[in-house]
């Protein structure tokens, strides 16, 4: 890495020494904005600071940032996202992106490239975004069952500044076909970037564009590989990893860049271009990432806060709003099984349609008086943003996941579609005594498939048998399937069923 | 496709499901690091030395280090 980058600062200083100077022509200087994995921050970040002091982002400073930077360079800039743009803040999930889509379309984005996130209210959420955008969506390497477009979404789109014609292609992660739930990607086919961008730059080479960016939601290992495999390719404008490449990098010639995430960072990549071979000459190489920070005597763009204080104010409603009702006060039980813990696992098995749910009571935390349940009080009851996942485990790792819950410090383990008895006079190991399955005793040598969330999954809470499971899909939200849930099935009424009891000694 | 992926936290293999990010890295690992870069104690940062957040994307092979959060 570090030669290619001495090899290409050595080349760009040759041809800073010949064709501009020798043709009297000052270097076309273009300016390349770009964000990813903003995930709905339109409000900054009082938790998080970069400088020490200053609340992170919001779009309100960002968009004075910007307006900043277009000021500088009229006519040479750029503004590009490499995904991921919508799901994560109340903000923008409760409208489904549409308050980042109206500050996006508001600051006049030239491009997006298609993130995993993006997929994930489905296909029809996805159009009617791209269809309110007053830029395209990209995404090269996405087509449906027939291996055709999936119309709004483009592979590319052709941008010229300063007679400097640019191609910018979109790529998203193929992992999205499986870390994505299922019904969202439905008929759709994630080709592996390497495949489809040879042909690609070169078509876009012949017909005339000077520079080819790719805007890419791969995350900066795989553009690394990228920009590795595929030569002709001059920027890589990257996102997905979330990583802050404060200097941008150079493989085989091609400069990758990153802005971290969550509108923390907006990042300014200069251009110096020959004005006579439209070549990159130059680039700014250090302090390419500008932190965005929204201390209170930072300027902001009043009319892109005007959007954030409009939906703002909408939230508020949205959070108000009733999604459900209990005719009982649904409280937690850290030591054995709780009603609440009984009706969040119903509601994970029944979206799953899984034999079994587990999930760790630590991820319970309120409880409900009886009465209306507003989205705000889901929220509390579930602040963290756990996703279900489904997976197949045998009765044996089962048995062995509630054998640890027996002798665990841990909150116990709240179930559905499975009853366990354990007697805690027995030695460790052997404490589950009685395990039933939809009534039936568990069979170790069966295969069941078991849903549960992502941070058991990844063995939390030292459940490293989860960790062993096969098959796995991932689901909605946690939050989401339970909204529903209750919208399906109010009033509810959950009690202790036994499905947990406990011998003490 | 194989469904899970080998990471490296600390140099220290990790397997976790393909399409987990650096928090479940950490949990797969060892809990406390997941809990003290919740609390803003650590950072974590990718074998270029570049910060990376906690639902950053991981690869087969990503190397992820957690480092003290400098003093401000």
């Amino acid at each position: 890495m570090k030669r290619a980058c001495k090899s290409a600062l050595l080349l760009v200083l040759l041809l800073l020494l010949v064709p501009p100077q020798v043709a009297g022509l000052p270097a076309t200087r273009l300016t390349v904005l770009h964000v990813n994995d903003f995930h709905g921050h339109l409000l900054p970040d009082f938790n998080k600071t970069i400088d020490g002091i200053s609340p992170v982002g919001g779009a309100a400073r960002l968009a004075r940032m910007v307006a900043d930077e277009r000021a500088k360079n009229p006519d040479g800039v750029l503004l590009l996202s490499a995904g991921d743009m919508f799901q994560g803040t109340p903000i923008s999930n409760v409208f489904h992106g549409r308050s980042v889509m109206d500050f996006m379309n508001y600051l006049k984005f030239d491009a997006m490239a298609l993130g995993n996130h993006e997929f994930d209210w489905g296909t029809d959420i996805l159009r009617q975004l791209a269809a309110a955008a007053s830029f395209p969506f990209l995404a090269a390497n996405l087509q449906d069952l027939h291996g055709e477009e999936l119309p709004p979404i483009k592979s590319h789109i052709l941008l010229e500044r300063k007679g400097i014609k640019l191609a910018v292609i979109g790529i998203t992660t193929p992992d999205t076909a499986f870390t994505t739930q299922p019904r969202n990607v439905a008929g759709l086919i994630f080709q592996q970037p390497a495949a489809i961008l040879p042909p690609l730059v070169q078509e876009l080479r012949a017909s005339g564009a000077d520079l080819i960016a790719v805007l890419s939601h791969s995350g900066l290992d795989a553009d690394l590989a990228i920009a590795a495999e595929v030569s002709g390719i001059d920027l890589i404008i990257g996102g997905h990893s979330h990583t802050v490449v404060t200097e941008p990098l150079c493989v085989n010639r091609t400069i990758i860049v990153q802005a971290g995430s969550n509108g923390a960072y907006l990042g300014v990549l200069e251009l110096e271009i020959d004005p006579s071979t439209h070549k990159i000459v130059d680039f700014s190489r250090k302090n390419e990432l500008k932190p965005v920070l929204s201390a209170p005597a930072d300027p902001v763009e009043e009319k892109a806060a005007a959007i954030v204080a409009r939906f703002n104010k909408q939230i508020k409603a949205a959070f108000a709003r009733t999604v459900g009702e209990t005719a009982v006060d649904l409280i937690r039980n850290p030591g054995t099984e709780s009603n609440v813990g009984n009706l969040l696992a119903d509601a994970f098995r029944e979206a799953s349609g899984a034999d079994l749910a587990l999930l760790n009571g630590g991820s319970i935390r309120t409880d409900i008086r009886k009465g209306k349940i507003t989205l705000e009080q889901v929220y509390t009851l579930l602040p963290f943003d756990n996703q279900i996942v489904t997976m197949d485990l045998s009765g044996a790792q089962i048995r062995q996941i509630l054998e640890q819950n027996a002798s665990s410090t841990h909150k116990k383990l709240q179930v559905s579609g499975l009853t366990v008895r354990y007697d805690l006079t027995q030695p460790a190991g052997r404490q589950a005594v009685e395990i039933q399955v939809g009534g039936q005793p568990l069979e170790d040598v069966r295969t069941y498939r078991m849903a549960t969330n992502d941070f058991l999954a990844a063995g939390g809470d030292a459940y490293t048998t989860f960790k062993a499971g096969a098959n796995l899909v991932y689901g909605d939200l946690v939050r989401d399937v339970f909204s529903a849930y209750l919208e399906r099935k109010s009033p509810v009424r959950p009690q202790i069923e036994n499905r947990i009891e406990i011998t003490k000694p | 496709m194989n469904m899970t992926l080998t990471v490296f936290v600390n140099d220290q293999p990790v397997t976790i499901y393909r399409g987990m990010q650096v928090k479940h890295a950490l949990i797969a690992l060892n809990e406390s690091l997941y809990q003290a870069a919740v609390a803003g104690e650590l950072q974590i940062e990718d074998r270029h030395g570049f910060q990376v957040d906690l639902e950053g994307a991981l690869q087969e092979g990503s190397r992820i280090f957690t480092k003290a959060k400098p003093e401000e």
